[in-house]
């Protein structure tokens, strides 16, 4: 090091991060200034910098560094440093603009060995090297999209008025899809949507391709999208390949779809695909009359009424391999199974054996969703409906001349159903903000539903730019001319919601169990939005809808961000165990506290089920965009018999449009015992290495990998017993 | 409806319980007082009667009326049958409302069963052991166990028309050996259980002990019998209508390889 440099007269040279050293030049501050606040255009419409203010900055900075002798100079270092001094001279936008993003070195270690609070955020990721990664890359992502969206955007998820789902997956990703198979099975497949980095397959002739290709349909639509991918009607339209099949061979067919479905280890970081199937026993009204595709055509003499028969038949089979599970014994928890209930299944009496055993495999995994057309707000004989993966509905009513289209796969029209965005409203937040004000509060749920919208708006913008550029390829792919496989304005644009119960105990006093003013007053908020809702939608020409969401981290992140923000309300409000919680929030924020899901009565309540029931299920007919009834079956071995009974009632007799019965698994690492509840040693070989699956999340999940709040609920939820 | 003047103890409702009632999502009511001393007993809670388990048995209608998801009502306990007033009652209206009604009881307890029995429509019955005072005693933990009246409580069942649900905890060292298989199977059969159990009215139900929920420290310290134990035991049995219920068995199963039987309900 020359001396000039150690008494301040030079800048030490500069350690880039492309690599190289070199003397330090003032001019490339002003360039790199010049050049990168165009962004300040681009993304806010706001002004670049003008040169003559470039020079100033980079004058001072040099100016700084004399100054600070340092022995030592970094490319990060300097842009650390132009970028305070764009503050000091109020250039914040352009600030947000030039700064880097990165993340502590002791953040990255932390990751790489698997700890600190990014290690249980999504109960999906076990700790891989893809995992390690893919974190990394989401840390960077996520900070990057919350310096590029608009500051009150930004601000309101920072500081838990909403929380928009997937950010790290904001710019470049829509949020999940329920493909038509029809497509692949006529136009044949292209994993990476144009077919220049992946061979070009195509339409499937033989039932094993077929089913090849459903997977690997999953498997490539995941690396475009964020969230589930499924696949609606499919024991239907796989049926055709079926033909010549006896039940033997149909059989081994499922039982290869189940293990390519979860052994596929390669999606978003080293986890399987997250992924659903809906399964219909027969074939649904709106199909029967409609012509078979499959082997690359469009079957003129044949119909899918046609096939009924092997689509109960697959159905069968699905079933069983599930019921079986994998060589250890232990449960599929992908795809996950929607088993469609119509009038017709359950009155016809030859298709009792499915319904047999969608609840046997509820008694036995608790695995099976029910998917429940009958209610009349489903539109499901008439329309096409599914419900998918995280609890979320999309469905397309069956007027128009485009659903005929698509019916007959006319020129290759076909269903395209999905979700663009999820963006999540704390509605206790809501209650605070209003003053506990029963009339201030539709202002207030405006104006933070008015955030999600701009925040939806800007998606929506984003991805088509994305899209019209063939930078989502497998989903805006167009083989031989076809139609795009997605259609991407057609995708849902929804607004979620955490802690209704909550909102109403701040406003009312009571939660949703306890007195009917709380019911009443979430029913007229969630009418309310709804409102709103159809008002964005007519404005925007978008598709808006209203849904419980999972609420994974959220439930979490709304309930310690009210905790830090609404100290003297929350403490009063938030679930689970405060007292653990009340030392870590402000540092670890992974604490056992939480609000309820959506506008679910709290877990811990102690109600009947019946009770709860007749609370949740008036509110399914207006979360068209999706809700979940879960049964928590308290018993360790329920009977079949009983459950399908019970599956019977909620089915017709009520307005429950999709629900699951979640069973507690407990799984032996040592002699792969597979049984019901959470015990602390295998009834088997005794031994205490044991693995626990419940769900609460809205799928089956190793309960080590769930947050504090997650395994806190765990803990709390009520399962049915209670005193007289 | 009329306020009743009948009062209970019954601490517990389970709104809804998928494994108490063959065949059906059922409420169970708990009943509280017991006149066994059982080492295994999974719900000693209720073994002893308070004061705070009293109520008026209108309260416990109450809940059953409201429940809409049921198709049928179970009472437990204890031992159910001692408040037979109570029971009766409660049977009438379970009956009233369509849902179909049952009981545990020990056996112990004929006279009383007998005047409930045409209000019911399944009864489970405990099968402790062989069917002789000595070996009765070992479990129950009472001096008189009176397995005659056992035997007379099964007779009572079998030859009426309620579904016989028979069930017994299988405890390693304590009933888990073939000879107890046999003996009673030996006791069943002359009172018509193949018979009844071909028309689908009656079944045995082997069920898993579990070490870690029982009464007293002596049986915490055993170990519970494997799935395989009670699949063997089921065979040995030489029984139609045969199923064991274990953790890792995932649900009720009837035992494949056994004599043929129809299936039940």
């Amino acid at each position: 090091m020359t001396e000039a440099v150690l008494n301040g007269k030079l800048p030490p040279p500069v350690r880039r991060s492309d690599g190289v050293i070199i003397p330090f030049d003032k001019e490339l501050i002003v360039k790199s200034l010049l050049k990168e606040t165009q962004l300040v255009k681009t993304l806010y419409g706001g002004t670049p910098m003008k040169e003559e203010d470039a020079r100033r900055i980079a004058d001072e900075v040099e100016e700084d560094i004399r100054s600070m002798k340092l022995r030592f100079l970094s490319g990060p270092l300097i842009r650390e440093l132009v970028s305070v001094k764009l503050l000091e001279h109020g250039f914040d936008k352009q600030r947000n603009v030039y700064t880097r993003v990165g993340m502590p070195l002791y953040d990255v270690y932390s990751i790489d060995n698997s700890e600190g609070y990014e290690a249980k955020e999504n109960a999906n990721l076990q700790p891989n090297p893809e995992t390690f990664h893919k974190k990394k890359a989401d840390f960077l992502s996520k900070e990057s999209y919350l310096l590029m969206l608009p500051s009150n955007v930004a601000d309101a998820h920072l500081r838990g008025d909403i929380h928009i789902h997937d950010l790290e997956y904001w710019g470049v990703r829509p949020f999940c899809q329920d493909w038509d198979l029809r497509y692949f099975f006529y136009y044949g497949l292209m994993p990476d949507g144009t077919g220049t980095h992946t061979s070009v397959a195509g339409p499937a002739k033989h039932a094993e391709v077929a089913m090849l290709h459903a997977a690997k349909v999953l498997g490539a639509a995941q690396t475009n999208f964020a969230g589930g991918q499924g696949f609606f009607n499919f024991t239907v339209f796989m049926a055709p390949y079926l033909m010549e099949m006896d039940d033997r061979k149909i059989h081994q067919l499922a039982q290869m779809f189940l293990y390519e479905m979860t052994q596929l280890y390669v999606a978003r970081g080293g986890q399987p695909v997250f992924s659903s199937i809906q399964i219909e026993s027969g074939v649904p009204k709106v199909w029967q009359e409609a012509p078979v595709v499959s082997h690359g055509k469009v079957w003129k003499d044949m119909r899918y009424g046609d096939l009924e028969g092997k689509v109960h038949a697959f159905a069968n089979a699905l079933l069983d391999e599930y019921m079986k599970g994998d060589a250890v014994g232990k449960m599929f928890n992908f795809p996950k199974p929607e088993v469609v209930q119509r009038t017709r299944y359950w009155n016809d009496k030859s298709f009792e054996d499915i319904m047999i055993k969608a609840a046997q495999l509820s008694a036995k995994f608790g695995s099976t969703y029910y998917d429940n057309m009958i209610p009349a707000y489903r539109g499901g004989e008439d329309g096409v409906s599914c419900f998918q993966c995280c609890a979320y509905a999309f469905a397309e009513d069956g007027r128009s001349e485009s659903f005929r289209r698509k019916i007959l796969f006319e020129d290759g029209a076909h269903f395209s159903m999905g979700g663009m965005q999820v963006v999540t409203l704390n509605m206790p937040r809501l209650a605070y903000k209003s003053g506990g004000d029963e009339a201030r509060l539709p202002e207030v749920l405006r104006e933070t539903m008015s955030v999600a919208k701009e925040a939806h708006l800007l998606k929506h913008r984003l991805m088509k730019h994305q899209f019209e550029r063939g930078l989502v390829p497998f989903a805006s792919q167009r083989p031989r001319g076809a139609p795009p496989a997605v259609d991407i304005d057609n995708l849902s644009h929804t607004i979620g919601f955490a802690g209704m119960n909550e909102m109403v105990e701040h406003m009312t006093g009571y939660q949703l169990h306890e007195d009917q003013s709380a019911q009443r007053l979430a029913l007229k908020t969630l009418i309310e939005m709804d409102r709103v809702r159809k008002e964005y939608s007519t404005e925007t020409g978008m598709k808006f809808s209203i849904a419980r969401t999972p609420a994974e981290s959220s439930a979490q992140r709304f309930a310690v961000a009210d905790m830090i923000h609404y100290t003297k309300f929350a403490r009063e409000l938030v679930k689970g165990d405060l007292e653990a919680a009340l030392p870590g929030y402000r540092e670890s924020r992974d604490v056992p506290i939480y609000y309820t899901n959506g506008a679910h009565v709290n877990v811990a309540a102690q109600v009947p089920l019946y009770e709860r029931l007749a609370i949740e299920q008036r509110f399914f007919p207006i979360l068209k965009g999706g809700d979940i009834f879960h049964v928590w079956l308290g018993e360790v071995n329920p009977d079949p018999d009983a459950l399908l009974k019970l599956n019977r009632r909620l089915a017709n007799e009520s307005w429950i449009g999709y629900w699951s019965h979640t069973k507690d698994i407990t799984m032996c690492m040592s002699c792969g015992y597979v049984g019901g509840g959470l015990n602390a040693r295998c009834p088997v070989c005794g031994s205490e290495s044991l693995k626990h699956y419940s769900r609460i999340t809205g799928y089956y999940q190793d309960v080590s990998s769930w947050n504090a709040a997650k395994r806190q609920e765990l803990r709390d939820r009520y399962r049915v017993r209670i005193s007289a | 409806m009329r306020p009743s003047k009948v009062r209970v103890f019954a601490p517990e409702i389970l709104p809804l319980s998928l494994c108490d009632y063959l065949g059906e999502p059922a409420c169970v009511i708990f009943f509280s007082g017991c006149n066994y001393d059982c080492g295994y007993c999974q719900n000693w809670r209720l073994k002893a009667r308070s004061k705070e388990h009293l109520v008026n048995i209108d309260k416990v209608k109450e809940s059953i009326r409201k429940n809409r998801l049921v198709t049928a009502c179970k009472v437990t306990g204890g031992e159910p049958l001692l408040q037979l007033e109570a029971l009766s009652e409660l049977g009438r209206f379970v009956k009233s409302l369509g849902l179909k009604f049952g009981i545990d009881t020990n056996g112990s307890l004929p006279d009383s069963l007998r005047a409930l029995i045409p209000t019911l429509d399944l009864v489970s019955i405990d099968i402790k052991t062989a069917l002789n005072e000595g070996e009765y005693r070992k479990i129950t933990g009472v001096g008189k166990p009176c397995v005659d009246a056992v035997r007379r409580s099964l007779e009572i069942v079998m030859s009426s028309k309620v579904y016989a649900d028979l069930r017994m905890v299988v405890i390693p060292g304590y009933n888990d050996s073939k000879e107890v298989a046999l003996s009673v199977a030996g006791s069943l059969r002359p009172l018509g259980y193949e018979e009844k159990a071909r028309r689908g009215m009656a079944s045995l139900t082997l069920v898993e002990f579990v070490p870690e929920n029982a009464l007293s420290e002596e049986f915490r310290r055993l170990k519970n019998p494997s799935a395989e134990d009670l699949r063997s035991l089921a065979l040995a049995s030489g029984l139609p209508n045969v199923r064991i219920t274990h953790r890792a068995a995932g649900f009720y199963k009837e035992v494949e390889g056994g004599p043929k039987k129809k299936k039940e309900g």
